[in-house]
């Protein structure tokens, strides 16, 4: 008797602990409420603006299209606090002036916006900034 | 090689890192368990009448153990969900469940219903303060004889709390607040510091861990060498069904000084287009 009990209380913790970790795992992934995760855009272009703010930085990024019309992205990205324990600052990661430079990222659930979450920033040197995961 | 030449070779090669090197110099070296217990190893400080001297800024990581950035070879950086890490910062692996305080069973529905509504529901999303003890252990330490101010560069903003130490008691007709009214005793070498008086706007922690305006934190520091142990107990007998320690954490000593927080401004929520959560741990 003692020995189901403990049989079921060991399967009932185990199960407790594979779904608390699940959802702490799957918590992780909260930018999926925002953007779509599901789809990846590729942009270039010089960016002209950087708001240093909390919880999430906010990149203004100047994309030239083939005719030469500019139109201004607005690219999300991880707080500041993130950012510089990997030793990044608002400078930094704009590049230098004039600077190409490459995202990539999920384009917004909101589809009117030119609005998108940034996973790659490649600058012209080749170096990249991983920002969720390589 | 003359000193002046290395030199120069130096400033070469600053130059032709550009800004980034700069940047990732002032980071310094990463913590590890080993570096950890070296620090803790060191003599205690005490001030004049033998209280352990707990000045100074301290690193506690800001409640973001699971970001582990490397620098790639290549110069590159990545900086979450990059693999696994070499000598990463102590802290609760990636995914690791947190603790969560234990409710009487009548306000299981209501944690439930403000986790399901998190996004709407948690205020710390919206650029309020955090409050206490969600928002961890203070960044720097001022200490004298009749107080303790703890300061903090937190996500949502800069914050400060005085903890009177000389035997004054919780004030009185003070509005309740969100890091509340404390007061601090040494037990030993362990400051204890009491708080009360909070307004219930905060959560213990994420995930719907409300708290009502009967909420007591006790919090106690110990320094060990040049680290100190932390750990919060919110105490809320109306809601909780015991009352609930958070995760221990070990504060180490830093040079790099707290910088005031950038500004928060809230715009994320508005982009939330489902109920998918939004997770904030701390």
């Amino acid at each position: 008797m003692r020995d189901r009990f403990r049989s079921a209380l060991f399967a009932v913790t185990t199960l407790l602990t594979a779904l608390l970790t699940a959802a702490a795992v799957s918590a992780h992934h909260s930018v999926a409420g925002q953007f779509d995760t599901s789809k990846s855009l590729t942009l270039t272009g010089v960016i002209s603006r950087v708001e240093w703010i909390n919880p999430h930085i906010y990149l203004h990024m100047d994309v030239k299209d083939q005719r030469g019309d500019v139109t201004t992205w607005t690219l999300a990205s991880l707080p500041t606090a993130m950012l510089r324990r990997a030793g990044l600052s608002r400078e930094s990661i704009q590049g230098q002036p004039g600077e190409l430079i490459t995202v990539a990222a999920n384009p917004a659930r909101d589809e009117t916006r030119n609005l998108a979450w940034i996973t790659k920033m490649t600058y012209a040197d080749g170096r990249a900034i991983f920002l969720t995961g390589q | 090689m003359t000193h002046r030449s290395l030199r120069w070779i130096a400033l070469a090669a600053a130059a032709a890192a550009g800004p980034w090197m700069a940047h990732a110099a002032a980071q310094g070296p990463r913590m590890t368990p080993e570096r950890l217990q070296a620090l803790a190893a060191k003599p205690t400080p005490r001030l004049t009448g033998g209280r352990p001297d707990l000045n100074g800024t301290w690193d506690r990581l800001g409640g973001i153990e699971f970001v582990r950035p490397q620098r790639l070879a290549d110069g590159s950086i990545c900086i979450l969900a990059c693999g696994p890490a070499g000598g990463g910062p102590p802290g609760p692996a990636p995914g690791a469940a947190p603790s969560f305080p234990t409710y009487k069973p009548e306000f299981l529905a209501k944690v439930k219903d403000l986790s399901d509504r998190q996004t709407q529901t948690d205020t710390s999303l919206r650029c309020q303060p955090i409050g206490v003890p969600r928002i961890g252990p203070p960044g720097k330490i001022v200490q004298n004889a009749r107080e303790v101010v703890f300061l903090y560069d937190d996500i949502n903003g800069s914050f400060f709390r005085i903890i009177p130490t000389d035997g004054r008691p919780h004030r009185k007709g003070l509005p309740a607040s969100y890091l509340g009214d404390a007061i601090g005793r040494w037990e030993k070498d362990t400051l204890v510091v009491e708080t009360v008086n909070f307004n219930d706007e905060t959560w213990l922690t994420d995930n719907g861990a409300f708290h009502t305006t009967g909420l007591k934190v006790i919090e106690r520091f110990r320094r060990v060498g040049d680290t100190i142990e932390y750990q919060a107990i919110a105490e809320d007998p109306a809601v909780l069904a015991e009352p609930w320690t958070g995760r221990p954490r070990t504060l180490w000593l830093t040079d790099q000084e707290l910088e005031e927080s950038p500004r928060c401004e809230d715009r994320d929520m508005s982009l939330v287009t489902d109920g998918s959560h939004h997770d904030n741990p701390r």
